[in-house]
């Protein structure tokens, strides 16, 4: 793996490029430009504000702040490894003509929507500081927004593993996309995007210790403890609304945080070494 | 010539697998996991060459012969079943009708990203640049989106490219014949100085004609193996007579 990294490495400028060329044709036939990535985050929370506090009635306070620090970092997970998916199979014929790290391709395609990423984050400040000055009430930004790019690194961490071996899976086997888009379906309700972490934990449904088995087994997964991760970061600690009752919010798990960090990375090895067993077959796929 | 040879092969062995079902869905796969013939086609079968700095060198032989593999091995595209293939210096490849330009860049930006691709610093194709657009005669549609290009174009662009590499070894696979007549002379004048500067040609090409006409040695490719090494006319003349098998 050294030595492909160092191939990497030399290719580094070939990466760049690459990231530049997405970004670039991405918006190259539009007039609005990078403002249509933020549409749909916008429009999802909006319709979920207003489901949520007239429709069902939540009281939660700036709620589509809290629904957006989580629902952002999602959408880049989903979008990375979704096009990370396709990646090797659109660029097969330039494969099949020249010889460069075949991991270059996935790279690019994650690497571009993390910087979407980082730039619909600079979108949600601005919301933020919009939401204080037309509403003046509790200062929005926290301290803890330092820790921010350690978030990114783990979510990058964990973007590029999976997305590295989706992409080399399903250049052999195409249902492999499909089924990851529904595994990316089913984690969009097991984490807490559009609820909370607490919800989950002060459920009627999950007292006693077997609550606190389900509570700890679920924040293992690294979607779901991100998503509470950067709500906690971001924002203002606020009670929650757990059916119908105010329940103080929890504080931050940094316990938890740490060793899902570590499982982002040991997918990220692994990812990456799945890549490397099969990124020269690629070309030879029947 | 140089001690060191440009390209070396050793007792190049490449195996593909051919699948019968064309096993490419997961579904397929599991439902005849039993069944799976799998067949191995040996498609070069112990090849092995020296090919000294500043030769061109021509690669004939039937289609199937294993002619495009070994282009392809020999750009890394494929690993060896065994043996190896080796080159010396940077190899620029000549791709059909620039193969990877992306329809929606303009040209300048697909000059860009094809010279990073085959090898060059943003820098060095920044000096280029210039010689690279003037030689190509695209003139201002460089400017303009690669899908409104006609197939001459995108060859003389892809050439100019491939041409200011400053590489040391040239891999053609038969696609000089697209330019128009004007161009195409510019493009084996360029060759020549290519060659005037030491470097070395590898390249395929059906035109026996072209063969005798540029080559220095000719390397006549028959079901995977070599069967005849020599100069172009001997080996042409043979490969006439025998009428390639």
């Amino acid at each position: 793996m050294v030595a492909e990294l160092k191939e990497l490495w030399r290719f580094r400028e070939l990466l760049w490029t690459m990231v530049e060329r997405e970004i670039r044709i991405r918006y190259k036939n539009s007039v609005g430009g990078f403002l249509w990535s933020l549409i749909n985050p916008l429009v999802t929370v909006l319709v979920m504000t207003v489901v949520f506090k007239y429709l069902v009635g939540n009281q939660t306070e700036n709620f589509a702040a809290y629904i957006l620090a989580a629902y952002l970092p999602y959408m880049f997970f989903q979008f990375a490894v979704m096009d990370a998916a396709q990646s090797i199979l659109v660029s097969l014929p330039l494969l099949r003509k020249i010889y460069f790290p075949r991991e270059i391709l996935p790279l690019a395609v994650i690497l571009s929507n993390f910087i979407h990423f980082v730039l619909a984050l600079l979108v949600f400040f601005a919301y933020l500081l919009a939401v204080y000055l037309l509403h003046p009430g509790v200062w929005p930004f926290q301290w803890s927004t330092l820790w921010l790019p350690l978030l990114l690194a783990v979510n990058l961490a964990l973007a590029t593993g999976v997305g590295l071996a989706v992409a080399a899976l399903n250049t052999f086997f195409e249902d492999v996309k499909y089924i990851v888009g529904v595994l990316l379906y089913l984690l969009f309700f097991l984490s807490p995007i559009m609820y909370f972490s607490e919800n989950v934990r002060y459920s009627s449904a999950l007292r006693g210790p077997l609550g606190d088995w389900v509570y700890t087994l679920y924040h293992w997964n690294p979607v779901a403890a991100l998503s509470t991760a950067y709500r906690k970061i971001l924002l203002a600690p606020q009670p929650v609304y757990v059916e119908g009752t105010k329940v103080p919010p929890l504080p931050m798990d940094w316990g938890n945080f740490a060793f899902v960090s570590l499982i982002c990375f040991g997918v990220l090895f692994g990812g990456y070494a799945l890549f490397n067993r099969l990124k020269w077959r690629f070309v030879e796929r029947p | 010539m140089s001690s060191e040879p440009a390209i070396v092969a050793r007792d190049l062995v490449k195996d593909f697998v051919v699948s019968h079902s064309g096993a490419n869905s997961l579904k397929t796969t599991i439902l005849w996991f039993r069944k799976a013939r799998v067949e191995k086609l040996r498609v070069l079968d112990g090849v092995s060459f020296d090919i000294g700095k500043g030769t061109c060198v021509a690669v004939i032989g039937k289609n199937g012969a294993g002619k495009s593999t070994l282009l392809a091995l020999l750009a890394r595209v494929y690993r060896p079943t065994s043996g190896f293939i080796r080159a010396n210096g940077r190899i620029a490849p000549l791709l059909e009708l620039g193969a990877g330009f992306h329809p929606d860049l303009t040209g300048l930006e697909n000059v860009l990203f094809n010279g990073v691709i085959l090898g060059l610093s943003r820098r060095e194709i920044s000096k280029r640049i210039d010689q690279i657009v003037e030689f190509s005669e695209i003139g201002h549609s460089i400017d303009a989106p690669v899908r409104t290009y006609s197939s001459g174009m995108l060859a003389r662009l892809g050439f100019a490219v491939a041409g200011h590499m400053d590489a040391e070894i040239l891999v053609v696979d038969e696609v000089l014949s697209v330019g128009d007549l004007d161009f195409e002379r510019k493009c084996v004048r360029r060759i020549q100085e290519f060659r005037e500067n030491g470097g070395t040609i590898f390249f395929v090409s059906h035109h026996l004609e072209t063969v005798r006409r540029v080559a220095d040695r000719c390397l006549w490719l028959k079901d995977g193996r070599i069967a005849a090494d020599g100069t172009p006319d001997e080996v042409t003349a043979l490969y006439e007579d025998r009428g390639g098998r």
